[in-house]
């Protein structure tokens, strides 16, 4: 039973190769395998010995600011920049970026029209965290990947214009997740408090092996 | 994955005219009628969907946190089939919870201006002061909305405050809810009637409950069928 982080970041390159640029803004990117920014070598899945548990996801943040902005140079709002030529700005500061989880071939969020949407907006959950940009939102009830299936984190940023031409700098774009791993008998029991209706956490985890225990009479 | 959270954004951002389906790159800011609440969903400013957000009869949402950009008098109202939720005392419509008491995003500052040298704040990180407790229900069947509304103008033309000529201030409203899907909406439903808060948890719970007294009426009648066998 572990605790895991994964934190990407689009301008590395590690396994991708690729640092993000301007052209991919728009396009949902896999953190994982999306080919660009930090990689992994295969798309997140678990055994069926493995149990997932996803607790937070973040991404850069945006601010809300003015749609004409007439710096004569690139510009900043709390860090986060404004427009990459004289009166460009849309009216968002930083990149609008969302998250969005998916397990096998679908996404977990969704608009109130049952379409999938762009997901968690960094807005709501930044990354990183800070005084000016502070989370509204937790993710609650946590998300569940079972024994063999696939997910993905997909991020989605909207905001080229605020972004000189050419490969993102460290920090522009960025996204992290954090989740628990349930492995071996650890995951037989994650199942089985599913099974029961108990939420999937190592207090209830270690609860359940007491109980076991004591039933044991040891 | 009968039980949800989610979450939708809007913004006053647009690629073509006032509104835009869903969201597109570079979007930029349009200006947003004074005092007039407009619907996040499908009020045809920013960004909206394809239709109003409704509950079907096997669903149940739960809203547990809504915020509006603190910026320009901004408040958010939620309305169910056609009452809205936040009232005056004397029972007469508000605009409902200002976006200085639930601010979006959580840290905003409460004033911003355009000047020729960029975007300047008054310094402000405003924190929430307001919590959405308890929780609005959207029961099965019903419909609802976010609605957004400004008492001063985003367009500096109008609101000279605002600073540069001919700039428009984005802003933005925030909600966040949880979807309970096929048996856990009717869980909803029954916790609803035992006076229960819609959680999670208290899903959970009624789940647990539903299957001890399973188990023990299955072990009562084993008991019962190897009495009647000896």
């Amino acid at each position: 039973m572990r605790s895991q982080v994964y934190e990407w970041d689009a301008s590395r390159t590690n396994v991708s190769g690729t640092e993000m640029t301007n052209a991919q803004f728009g396009s949902a990117l896999s953190i994982f395998v999306g080919g660009f920014g930090n990689n992994i070598t295969k798309p997140a899945e678990t055994t069926a010995t493995q149990f997932c548990v996803i607790e937070d996801i973040a991404v850069t943040p945006s601010a809300f600011v003015f749609n004409s902005n007439i710096a004569t140079t690139l510009s900043t709002y709390r860090g986060l920049p404004t427009c990459n030529a004289a009166g460009t700005s849309s009216g968002i500061a930083g990149p609008r970026a969302y998250v969005q989880i998916r397990i096998n071939t679908t996404d977990y969020f969704l608009d109130p029209d049952n379409v999938g949407n762009d997901g968690v907006p960094g807005t709501a959950s930044p990354y990183p965290r800070s005084v000016n940009f502070q989370p509204c939102f937790n993710l609650y009830p946590d998300v569940y990947v079972l024994p063999g299936q696939t997910w993905d984190v997909r991020v989605t940023a909207y905001q080229s214009n605020n972004y000189a031409a050419g490969d993102l700098v460290a920090g522009n774009l960025q996204c992290f997740v954090k989740y628990t791993l349930y492995d071996g008998p650890d995951a037989l029991i994650a199942n089985k408090l599913l099974e029961m209706g108990i939420s999937v956490n190592p207090g209830n985890v270690d609860w359940y092996k007491r109980t076991l225990i004591q039933s044991q009479g040891m | 994955m009968s039980m949800r959270s989610q979450v939708y954004e809007w913004a006053n951002l647009s690629t073509t005219g006032n509104f835009m389906l869903r969201r597109g790159l570079n979007a930029t800011a349009v200006a947003v009628p004074v005092d007039r609440e407009i619907s996040v969903f499908t009020g045809q400013y920013g960004n909206n969907i394809t239709k109003p957000a409704e509950t079907t009869a096997t669903q149940f949402v739960v809203i547990e946190d809504l915020a509006a950009s603190a910026y320009v008098g901004g408040a958010v109202q939620v309305v169910i089939n056609t009452t809205s939720y936040f009232q005056n005392p004397d029972v007469t419509q508000q605009a409902g919870v200002p976006g200085t008491a639930s601010p979006y995003p959580r840290g905003s500052s409460d004033s911003v201006t355009s000047s020729a040298t960029g975007i300047v704040d008054n310094g402000v990180q405003l924190l929430n002061a307001f919590e959405l407790t308890p929780d609005v229900y959207v029961l099965p069947g019903q419909v609802w909305d976010m609605r957004y509304s400004q008492r001063l103008s985003n367009d500096s033309t109008t609101n000279t405050a605002l600073g540069v000529i001919g700039s428009t201030l984005a802003v933005a409203a925030f909600v966040k809810y949880t979807l309970y899907d096929g048996p856990d909406a009717l869980i909803a439903n029954k916790l609803l009637e035992l006076g229960v808060t819609v959680n999670p948890n208290n899903v959970d719970w009624y789940k647990r409950t539903l299957i001890e007294q399973q188990s023990a009426a299955a072990s009562a009648a084993a008991a019962a069928a190897a009495g009647g066998a000896q």
